[in-house]
């Protein structure tokens, strides 16, 4: 072995582009009779346990004119049930050497903890509790909404560029409800109740509505038997969980908005491009064109626009996979001295050789092993591993997809990038958000509607 | 090990009743499973190299780390930011690879050479799967010894660095925390900004660079780190192939002297921002050394008082008032003396109470014990966020790197929790009377001064207004004389 490895220490870089061998993630599923499905990963090298509730619940679900709550709701979730006081989650957390988060996305939220193992059976009674009994009092409604409120300062209104972050969904959805921010706005916080937020909890947070994923450091029986003792008694609502149906058209026109900041230190420019679910056979190869364009220094529009070109302080392409159709974002911010007009311009000539020259095998190759090394790095803690699982059966529809999204990725081939660079970029209307700083005359009011 | 099995026992002693579970308590904890880590390898190459392996059996990953033991703590006069500089500019070109080869390669084996400077070290590092760490290693080796510098690339990375400061300081808690070192330490090492100011940046030369590459980057001032599933027989073997052969130099290592500095601020500064959309907060004070006797003292100290969600500057200002988004502090020792720092970003209106909140628990935490429950509660925390930092082999080779930059006993990685757990409550107050008094505590508002300025002189009269644009971070005076 120690051979093998010396005699090709000689040369950098030089390694033959073979496939990466991904130890699969293992799991057990089951579906409890009231619809919870219960996923667990067990693996002993840490003696800790993470402990997730996924709820197919997302800011899509913001009840009309409550923009942002699916979030707040998400703060709310902390702050008592019927035999938890407010915070008791950090006393069961934090207080004995783990840790809790949680966060919400547009089409899911997800709560999160990770204690010694010997803790399991504690915050599994913990989050069927708050699953089940949850009891919110008006001071303490109050007081996490002002927390969510100065969130969406800091999110918003404190960075630099969190106005055109803000405006990236607004702009490029024409009805789906995708289009309104998860952070919400102070007028439609300030207009949720407590009534608000028992309808969630009764609508929403149910057991089959939700996925509980075990990682880690247990023993399958004693987690099972612990799961029927504390979910399993939970009812099951009659009446039908409300469905988001709204669909999304395909865009007919490019659009162009022009957005602004009072700090603005360099414009900056957002486009983005509609992209089919999460859950389309489409989905692998457009994370790879993501990552040819931007993952790493060595991304070609960090090539071309930063390094060579200069002309770019920061650039960025995302896939943002939804469950329902997505967004593809390309985000530069100028260097000094740029005109947003030329970051334009370099921005789309890099989308549109994608379209035109076949991916060079090698290029693919590289992207393959660094979205694999990525996934693998996710996966080192019970954490990581529970948020694998989460995302792929929230998002992905499947937990097998866990697994099946690694393979997927290796079978991207040139012709895959080039049709879908083609079908949902050069072939498709493009959104385009210029951001610049406010003319010192128009400047408004600061911090808003406080 | 067994420090952490005593302390998740006390912690909930009182909580756990042992009859017929009912619905309305939680649940008892069952039998604690001992934390294990196993002690990392240490050898010594003969050109002075030390090559340290922790293994970790599990995934196929490996992370391996050139530290080389001097930072920022190194800038010369009137160059800060050349450590920073320097370690950015090794991955781009070496006399065998341009940047863009250099970035290729690294990202082709699946990871990214990540680089960067501390106060007193400077660090190269990749992650691989082990079948990619033999290209890594010979990468890792060509970056930190043989970089070119060439002009073009200073130049370039010189422009980056000052639009990325440009943005950072249109961020108020950004711009408070980098003002924060100059409050503190004055005309002192620690006074100056490690990611160097625009008049600061625009003197250094590639020359500099050079001769700051050939003054600390050399085998006797390094430390070559694996961490992860790797031998360490293998991991030995490979280290004397890649590393072997660069030469120590006959000159001996000189390490500058080190200033502490007259502390120049007394008075609270606020930074004028119009139009921010929040103010940052910052409350700092001078620390201690890794190696002080009150060391584990003042981290148990910064776990009560902003360590944490549960700590007590966030039990104040975000749960129990809502001021802002999550508020908390830091302690950072280094080889020499050290800064604690507690912030929070809040509204620009509520900035003054968050200020006084900030004030009167860092008071309390001088003037009584904590109750033991609560410094149980927040050891456990620190405890737990230890072990689970070893859980990944990032995490793992961060903690060692740690121990070499401040020269403590690798020995020292299995002896963390039960240090942490020794702290009793009077410690960690005397810390807070000895290091954290009134008079040795500074103050920094960033944010729109329209809405906070009034409330904030009333409470301290001698608060001092800058406009955040004539801020000039080169000066411990803060603001040059001559007019820009």
């Amino acid at each position: 072995m120690i051979g093998v490895l010396l005699l090709a220490a000689g040369a950098v870089g030089a390694m033959p582009a073979a496939k990466l061998q991904i130890p699969p993630l293992a799991f057990t599923e089951r579906v409890l009779a009231n619809g919870l499905r219960v996923v667990a990963a067990e693996d002993h090298s840490s003696p800790t346990v993470s402990v997730q509730v996924w709820y197919d619940v997302g800011s899509k679900d913001d009840p009309d004119g409550r923009s942002g709550f699916a979030h707040l709701f998400e703060h709310l979730m902390f702050k008592g049930s019927r035999y938890l006081r407010a915070e008791q989650f950090d006393r069961l957390t934090e207080d004995v050497g783990g840790a809790n988060n949680a966060g919400t996305g547009d089409d899911s939220t997800m709560y999160e903890n990770v204690v010694p193992s010997n803790h399991l059976e504690r915050l599994l009674w913990a989050e069927a509790e708050r699953m089940a009994n949850l009891n919110v009092d008006d001071a303490n409604f109050r007081s996490e909404r002002a927390v969510v409120e100065e969130e969406y300062r800091q999110r918003v209104l404190a960075d630099p560029y969190g106005r055109l972050q803000n405006a990236i969904d607004t702009r490029s959805y024409a009805v789906h409800p995708y289009r309104r921010p998860g952070i919400g706005n102070i007028d439609e916080l300030e207009a949720a109740s407590l009534e608000d937020v028992r309808a969630f909890h009764r609508t929403f947070y149910r057991p089959d509505n939700a996925v509980l994923i075990v990682a880690g450091d247990f023993d399958p029986k004693e987690l099972d038997a612990w799961v029927d003792r504390y979910f399993a008694p939970i009812e099951r609502p009659a009446t039908a969980i409300p469905r988001v149906t709204v669909v999304e058209p395909a865009r007919v026109r490019d659009a162009r908005y022009t957005e602004r900041g009072p700090n603005v230190p360099l414009p900056a420019l957002a486009l983005t491009w509609l992209a089919p679910s999460a859950r389309s056979p489409d989905a692998a190869a457009l994370k790879m064109v993501a990552a040819l364009l931007g993952n790493g220094e060595s991304s070609r529009l960090n090539q071309a626009l930063v390094y060579r070109g200069q002309i770019a302080q920061d650039v960025s392409f995302s896939a943002d996979l939804r469950v329902d159709k997505g967004l593809l974002v390309a985000l530069a911010v100028a260097a000094s001295g740029t005109s947003l007009a030329t970051l334009e311009h370099a921005l789309l000539a890099e989308i549109d050789l994608l379209a035109t020259k076949p991916v060079p095998g090698a290029e693919l190759a590289k992207v393959r092993t660094q979205l694999l090394t990525q996934a693998l790095l996710g996966r080192e803690t019970p954490l990581g591993k529970a948020e694998a699982l989460g995302e792929a059966i929230l998002v992905g529809g499947d937990a097998q997809r866990v697994n099946r999204e690694l393979d997927e990725l290796q079978a991207v081939t040139p012709a895959d990038v080039q049709r879908v660079v083609r079908t949902y970029l050069t072939g498709a209307n493009r959104v385009t958000i210029e951001y610049l700083q406010e003319k010192p005359a128009a400047k408004a009011a600061p911090g808003g509607t406080q | 090990m067994r420090a952490l099995t005593c302390l998740l026992m006390v912690a909930y002693i009182g909580a756990a009743p042992a009859q017929a579970q009912p619905f309305d308590v939680p649940p008892p904890i069952g039998v604690s499973r001992p934390v294990t880590i196993a002690p990392p390898v240490l050898r010594t190459l003969p050109n002075g190299l030390r090559v340290i392996v922790a293994q970790r059996a599990g995934l196929p990953l490996v992370t391996v780390e050139l530290l080389v033991r001097s930072g920022s703590e190194t800038d010369p006069d009137r160059q800060a930011g050349l450590a920073s500089l320097t370690a950015t500019l090794l991955i781009k070109g070496t006399t065998r690879y341009t940047a863009p080869q250099i970035a290729q390669t690294a990202e082709a084996l699946g990871g990214q050479i990540a680089t960067g400077a501390g106060w007193n070290h400077s660090f190269a590092a990749i992650t691989v799967v082990r079948s990619q760490l033999v290209p890594a290693l010979n990468l890792l080796a060509d970056v930190t010894t043989q970089p070119k510098f060439a002009s073009a690339e200073v130049e370039r990375a010189r422009r980056n660095a000052l639009d990325a400061l440009n943005v950072a300081m249109a961020q108020p808690a950004a711009l408070a925390g980098m003002t924060t070192g100059r409050v503190v330490f004055g005309d002192g090492t620690y006074g100056h900004r490690p990611g160097g100011t625009p008049t600061s940046l625009a003197r250094i030369r590639r020359v500099d660079v050079a001769r700051l590459h050939g003054t600390i980057y050399r085998p006797d001032n390094a430390t070559l780190i694996f961490a992860g599933d790797i031998d360490p027989q293998q991991a030995l073997h490979l280290a004397a192939v890649s590393f072997g052969r660069w030469g120590r130099p006959t000159r001996p290592l000189v390490t500058p002297a080190f200033a502490h500095g007259r502390l120049r601020e007394s008075a609270p500064v606020a930074l004028d921002m119009p139009g921010a959309g929040q103010a940052g907060v910052v409350v700092a004070a001078r620390g201690v050394a890794r190696d002080a006797p009150d060391y584990y003292a003042g981290v148990v100290l910064n776990a009560l008082l902003g360590g944490g969600y549960s700590s007590r500057l966030n039990q104040e200002i975000r749960i129990r008032r809502g001021l802002s988004y999550g508020a908390g502090s830091s302690f950072d020792a280094r080889r020499s003396g050290g800064l604690f720092a507690a912030s929070a970003q809040t509204a620009n209106a509520t900035a003054p109470e968050v200020l006084r909140l900030m004030l009167q628990e860092i008071a309390t935490a001088g003037d009584a014990p904590a109750e033991p429950t609560e410094l149980d509660a927040r050891k456990a925390s620190l405890i737990g966020e230890y072990s689970r930092s070893l859980e990944t082999t990032g995490g793992l080779a961060r903690q060692i790197a740690g121990l070499e930059t401040d020269g403590v006993e690798l020995a020292e990685i299995a002896h963390v929790i039960a240090r942490v757990s020794d702290v009793q409550p009077s410690a960690a107050q005397n810390f807070a009377r000895t290091h954290l008094r009134a008079g040795s505590i500074s103050v920094i508002v960033a944010g729109d001064a329209a809405q906070f300025g009034d409330a904030l002189r009333a409470e301290h009269p001698d608060t001092r207004t800058i406009e955040a644009k004539r801020l000039d971070l080169d000066d411990p005076a803060l603001v040059s004389p001559a007019p820009k």
